[in-house]
């Protein structure tokens, strides 16, 4: 298999939870190779912001979009060619600020594509502003006396939202995040993997993830249980907490098939008139 | 004066059934083998309010409506009480028996046959196709045919409510009143402009079309929404306009032939990734369908402010082509130009039209022998694969991922950063420069690329020059049959077809468009340096009546 790193010098900070989910990442990827998936098949999508890019430094096709829109992009990708293995990288402001309405409506479609949030609590790239999954009191440039909004739980507003295959996991456990990514891409519908994603530059939550981070030893017995550990801050739960075979948006609305072509257009429009 | 021409007006409340009467109306007139012309002016709402349809039926094309109509028929008091005025010489004006004592209006026991044939829910709307066919002289039976196949509920209770009125318009008006002297045989199907837009990009390719609903580019998502699963196209309400485009950017990239639709307000949400698609080099068409603005504007009302909006579409300095159809036949062809010329230049292509053309109806024959032929993939890769390899014509080969052309060494990566040709991000100099720089050769190669195509239309030869761009065309050429003058659209904008025009430049011209602005004209003055003589200017949403508007250049030449 080729080398899945290319040869752009590497930005992140020293230390960031990125390179964590980067290693994860392309070990699920030869991993899905090794399975039989060309990596012709997998494409990407990521938004702008730290983790945005990955898409330099992952050598897989697709498209470095806009702040928000990764997930509407990665879903054009996968309607016009549902062969393909969509995996969209997106930060807590893109993906859940921005962008929270193509999260969102792409869970409810249960649109077959991969959404790997990396959740680090800020704006990293802009100099750490509070972020849609800052914590309460968290202060940054825009918040100086301290940030007022409450965080969005993402498993559980996901859960809410639809989504059929709902995880988390932290970027510092790597084998862990790598088999759920890889059970994530597998899962025929949309898949979100909110990752814990500490930024030792202005969010660095390792210390408290290294103590709080728990991985499920069984999935949650039923929704409720799923919602309610999903919620808990000490210990935080890692696993998958809901995986469900529902059908898919692409499959409902009949995309199938090459198109038709131009002749064929011409007979169909000729019988119209 | 309008000797030759027919006009209905049909009047009611919204919920009524205003509009599918007049449709009904044109196609019976269809089927007499004459030439129909239909605008509709309705609100924004359900039900109530005012709503009225014109219908212009000649043995000759026909292109507008006129103030004055020949037949009203008026389902509420507000209706008659508005278009009392509008009777031309010799007007029959049917009302609902007790909406008015107006000598000049026919009361008809509406209400009371209502009562009499339906149980549940009454088409009032019924009796405008009834009065119609009465008066034109076609057979009861006809009139039987058309209502069952046009009105699918309650088929047994219409029947019986339309024959009897059939019967009284037949018992007072025993000669047809409504006739026409005609041997042509007009295209035998009716079609809105944005039923034209939406068939001509299918003809050229379309798959895809992303859209959230907006007036009064809806009904293209709607029309192609019908036809999935006949034609094998797919119409897509996204979540947001921002949404739409985005996707629609996603599939483009996955190789399949995609466009987004909307008016002025959905169009400056997606504004962000039309600056994505001039960066990536993304093919996309992308049609925008004015009304009166600022912001929600008149919603369902024409203008032409979008001019200027249209053609600096997007931040950012990069290539696109704006073009607008100047009737319903060039609204198939141009949409197909426009799909294919995005797909040869790979970049972003507007179709700029207004409310008139896309909800106008007129029979027209889809004309197919215009779609471009499908581009042949000569393409020529590199090795190893380069998304935006440096060329001379600034368009770089394309592949698609998962395509049988990539093998396991192929990346494929656009860009929304500044990117090198590899596709991955770049901040240096040179590299920006040098992209830039491919990247502005587009403009030659699309001004280039577009002459292959009728850029500009020319009616009549004498006479005073008018100008004017989009459906405004339809509205002078109508007037053109009673008043001597030429008329000049170019239907491509960006790039300008300077060839085509060059005999215009420093030429005396009229210019009318639907702005407060003479926008218009001003992009004009600085392509051609022309001297305008007057603008005749109407931002009321409406469209000129043909009556109106030659007294508008009438005055103007006369000026």
């Amino acid at each position: 298999m080729r080398n899945l790193i290319s040869t752009k010098e590497n930005t992140w900070c020293i230390g960031c939870g990125d390179f964590g989910i980067f290693a994860a990442v392309r070990k699920t990827i030869q991993a899905l190779n090794e399975a039989g998936t060309p990596l012709a098949d997998i494409v990407m999508t990521s938004g702008i912001g730290c983790h945005g890019k990955i898409f330099d430094y992952l050598q897989i096709s697709g498209i470095y979009g806009l702040h928000g829109r990764a997930v509407a992009t990665a879903s054009g990708i996968k309607l016009a060619n549902p062969k393909l293995k969509v995996i969209t990288f997106g930060g807590d402001g893109d993906s859940l600020g921005e962008g929270l309405e193509h999260t969102m409506f792409a869970a409810k479609r249960n649109m077959d594509i991969t959404l790997i949030l990396h959740n680090n609590g800020n704006y990293g790239l802009t100099t750490g502003q509070a972020s849609p999954l800052s914590t309460l009191g968290f202060r940054g440039p825009t918040t100086p006396m301290g940030n007022v909004e409450k965080s969005f739980t993402p498993v559980t507003l996901m859960m809410e939202a639809g989504a059929s295959f709902v995880a988390r996991c932290y970027s510092a456990k790597i084998d862990h995040l790598s088999q759920i990514l890889h059970q994530a891409i597998n899962h025929k519908g949309f898949s979100f993997v909110e990752v814990l994603q500490p930024c030792v530059s202005y969010n660095n939550t390792y210390k408290l993830y290294n103590e709080r981070c728990q991985i499920m030893e069984a999935s949650p017995k039923d929704e409720d249980e799923a919602r309610r550990i999903a919620k808990s801050e000490d210990p935080i739960y890692l696993g998958i907490y809901r995986q469900e075979d529902i059908p898919v948006y692409h499959e409902q609305i009949n995309i199938e098939g090459e198109p038709l072509t131009l002749a064929q257009r011409k007979a169909l429009l000729q019988e119209h008139s | 004066m309008n000797s030759k021409i027919y006009s209905v007006l049909i009047g009611g409340k919204a919920g009524e059934g205003v509009k599918k009467a007049a449709q009904v109306i044109a196609d019976l007139a269809v089927k007499q083998n004459l030439y129909t012309f239909q605008a509709d002016d309705y609100q924004s709402l359900i039900r109530g309010g005012h709503n009225f349809s014109l219908i212009s039926i000649a043995s000759e094309k026909v292109y507008n409506s006129y103030e004055k109509a020949d037949l009203i028929v008026s389902f509420d008091q507000r209706s008659v009480l508005r278009h009392l005025d509008d009777m031309a010489e010799g007007a029959l004006h049917f009302c609902n028996e007790g909406d008015s004592d107006d000598p000049r209006v026919i009361p008809l026991p509406l209400s009371a046959l209502m009562k009499e044939h339906y149980k549940g829910t009454a088409h009032i709307s019924l009796a405008a196709v009834a009065i119609f066919a009465a008066l034109c002289g076609i057979s009861l039976t006809s009139l039987q045919d058309i209502i069952k196949a046009e009105f699918k509920r309650q088929v047994e209770e219409n029947l019986a409510y339309a024959s009897a009125i059939y019967a009284i318009i037949r018992e007072r008006y025993p000669e047809p009143q409504i006739t026409f002297d005609t041997n042509a045989t007009p295209p035998a199907k009716i079609y809105s402009g944005n039923q034209m837009i939406a068939l001509g990009a299918y003809a050229a390719g379309l798959d895809y079309y992303y859209g959230y609903p907006m007036t009064p580019a809806s009904s293209i998502l709607h029309y192609l929404a019908r036809m999935r699963d006949s034609h094998g196209v797919h119409a897509i309400h996204a979540e947001s306009e921002l949404a739409a485009i985005n996707m629609a950017i996603g599939s483009v990239f996955a190789g399949r032939r995609s466009a987004v639709g909307s008016s002025g307000g959905g169009f400056a949400l997606m504004e962000e990734a039309f600056s994505l698609a001039g960066m990536v080099e993304a093919p996309l068409l992308c049609i925008l369908s004015s009304r009166p603005g600022p912001a929600t504007g008149v919603a369902t009302f024409t203008g032409q402010e979008d001019l200027y909006f249209a053609l600096n579409q997007g931040h950012g300095e990069f290539a696109r082509i704006v073009a607008s159809p100047d009737c319903l036949e060039r609204a198939f062809s141009l949409a197909a130009e426009l799909l294919d010329l995005a797909w040869e230049c790979q970049s972003p292509t507007i179709l700029l039209t207004e409310k008139h053309l896309s909800e106008g109806l007129i029979n027209v024959d889809l004309p197919l022998e215009d779609v471009p032929s499908l581009l042949e993939d000569k393409a020529e890769f590199t090795k190893p694969y380069l998304r935006y390899a440096i060329t001379e014509s600034g368009v770089s080969p394309l592949k698609f991922p998962g395509a049988d052309h990539c093998d396991e060494e192929d990346i494929i990566k656009w860009n929304s950063n500044e990117h090198e040709e590899s596709g991955v991000r770049t901040d240096e100099a040179p590299n920006i420069v040098a992209m830039r720089d491919k990247r502005d050769r587009k403009y030659e190669t699309i001004a280039k690329a577009t002459k292959k195509y009728q850029r500009i239309a020319k009616y009549g030869q004498d006479g005073p020059i008018v100008f004017a761009y989009g459906s405004t065309a339809y509205e002078l050429r109508e007037a053109q049959k009673y008043l001597p003058f030429q008329i000049v659209v170019p239907i491509y904008l960006e790039p300008f077809p300077f060839e085509e025009l060059a005999e215009y430049q420093n030429a005396e011209i009229i210019v009318v468009e639907h702005a407060s602005h003479p926008n218009f004209a001003r992009f004009l003055k600085e392509k051609l340096n022309v001297r305008v003589k007057a603008n005749i200017l109407r931002y009321d949403g409406r469209h000129f009546h043909t009556d109106e508007l030659i007294a508008k250049l009438k005055e103007a030449i006369d000026a």
